[in-house]
């Protein structure tokens, strides 16, 4: 199974690749807290787990999976047009978001070093070329049509190039992919 | 190697709060352990589920989380310390076929997470959040979807900080990358607002992401970094659990904020701060019975 493109948004893209930017909004309302929950939570007790593979920047979705299970409520669905960071949406048929979650960027090419002590330091150092999983999991209502992944891009030159935990940029679509039905 | 060096024996619910489809789920797979380990695994897995629930919040949500435990035999004990990263050597052959020395760093310890998530997959379909115990007292751990620890003293508490990325969308909150010493490049943050919910660079009391959590009688910014060259060195001047807006997080010594000067997201072996509980709590509350 692949990230299919849809037909309403012919820039989207399978993989990780320059795409159109999240939706910008006020600046006030960018401003609002995002942790607090939105009224925009699952209305039933059924989830999709996606999950996809990435290899540097290329991301891929391997595989669309239902369950019945709770999810955690959205994180604010309005908002983020200037935000930096990573997350995941569900887009309505009229590109509305619905869900929202806001995620560590799981296709860091950079890890995190543990202290021998727990008192010790935690550090991070460069780790290019990594490859894996992660799982991303959306409520499937029926109300969701896409789901897309947004990701901030890296500075090019400088001690930050490269490195997605130093990126200062707003986040851009990067994946847009159907929801199975 | 791999799946043909181990077998996958099943799962128990070791804390049971109720039918999975209602409850948020917690899975600690085992790494690295022989078959006359697997008594060892289930106390390290029942002390893994001890210390994450006396941990805040999760003391207060215990309602709300169920902990499996997946046995998962491997042919033998460890995991692979290569001599590249000044390691000992060791291949043990496990099912998982974890390994110290990721990307050349030495406590990188990560095994192969597809696997991992295609067998929790398989037996606890509900999952939410994935642990990889690795049976090794070399300290290492990592974080993604499936966030592995050892058996080091600081194990437990590197899981536990990696579950506040991976399940809460928590950033790091120290203000440096390599270490204080030797940065170079992270003096001031962009002004771009984060979107993780525990750092911001928006210093304005009425409409940064924790006001509601600021006194009016503490100061905003509560800390501020006089050279930006280095991390601040200064004490907190406020009392512990003070929340305002402590200057330095997110790998930047300045232009950037986090809530209160120590938490968890910050140094391994400490509680979660106000404003990181705050957002487990919201989280996991549709997780509580009714």
């Amino acid at each position: 199974m692949v990230a299919r493109k849809s037909s309403r948004k012919s820039k989207a893209r399978k993989t990780a690749k320059k795409t159109k930017p999240a939706k910008k909004t006020s600046k006030t309302q960018a401003r609002k807290t995002p942790a607090k929950a939105s009224k925009t939570s699952p209305d039933a007790n059924k989830a999709m787990r996606l999950t996809f593979s990435y290899d540097g920047d290329d991301i891929k979705l391997v595989s669309q999976q239902r369950t019945d299970m709770i999810l955690p409520p959205s994180d604010t669905v309005k908002g983020y047009g200037s935000y930096k960071g990573f997350w995941a949406e569900v887009r309505s048929g009229s590109d509305k978001t619905l869900y929202r979650t806001v995620m560590h960027n799981p296709t860091k090419n950079d890890a995190e070093v543990f202290p021998e002590s727990p008192d010790g330091e935690i550090s991070r150092e460069p780790a290019p070329k990594r490859k894996g999983v992660f799982v991303v999991l959306v409520p499937d209502t029926g109300k969701g049509d896409d789901v897309i992944l947004c990701r901030s891009a890296t500075e090019t030159k400088g001690p930050a190039s490269g490195l997605h935990s130093l990126a200062g940029k707003p986040a851009k679509e990067i994946l847009r992919l159907k929801l199975k039905k | 190697m791999g799946t043909s060096d181990g077998q996958v024996l099943g799962v128990t619910k070791i804390v049971d709060a109720g039918p999975p489809e209602k409850r948020w789920n917690i899975v600690i797979v085992s790494e690295g352990y022989r078959s006359d380990e697997m008594a060892q695994f289930a106390t390290d897995a029942k002390q893994f589920a001890d210390t994450l629930l006396a941990a805040p919040p999760f003391d207060r949500l215990r309602a709300a989380i169920n902990i499996f435990r997946v046995d998962v035999t491997s042919t033998e004990s460890g995991a692979k310390d290569p001599k590249k990263c000044n390691g000992t050597g060791a291949k043990p052959r496990t099912y998982f076929d974890a390994s110290f020395c990721a990307n050349g760093i030495r406590r990188l310890l990560i095994g192969n997470n597809g696997r991992v998530t295609k067998v929790v997959g398989k037996l606890v379909p509900q999952w939410h959040m994935a642990f990889l115990a690795v049976n090794s007292p070399v300290s290492g751990g990592s974080g993604g979807p499936v966030a592995t620890f050892s058996k080091s003293t600081a194990g437990v508490e590197i899981a536990i900080h990696e579950l506040g990325h991976t399940a809460f969308g928590l950033a790091d909150e120290y203000e440096y990358y390599g270490g204080c010493s030797s940065d170079k490049g992270h003096d001031k943050h962009s002004k771009t607002e984060p979107s993780q919910p525990n750092i911001t660079t928006n210093k304005d009391r009425a409409t940064t992401k924790w006001r509601d959590l600021i006194q009016a009688t503490t100061p905003v910014p509560t800390t501020s970094n006089a050279n930006c060259k280095n991390c601040d060195p200064q004490p907190s001047p406020v009392a512990v659990g003070t929340i305002g807006l402590f200057e330095g997080a997110d790998y930047f010594h300045c232009g950037v904020y986090r809530p209160e000067f120590d938490c968890r997201m910050r140094n391994i072996n400490r509680p979660f701060c106000a404003v990181c509980q705050q957002v487990i709590v919201k989280k996991l509350t549709p997780f509580l019975p009714v």
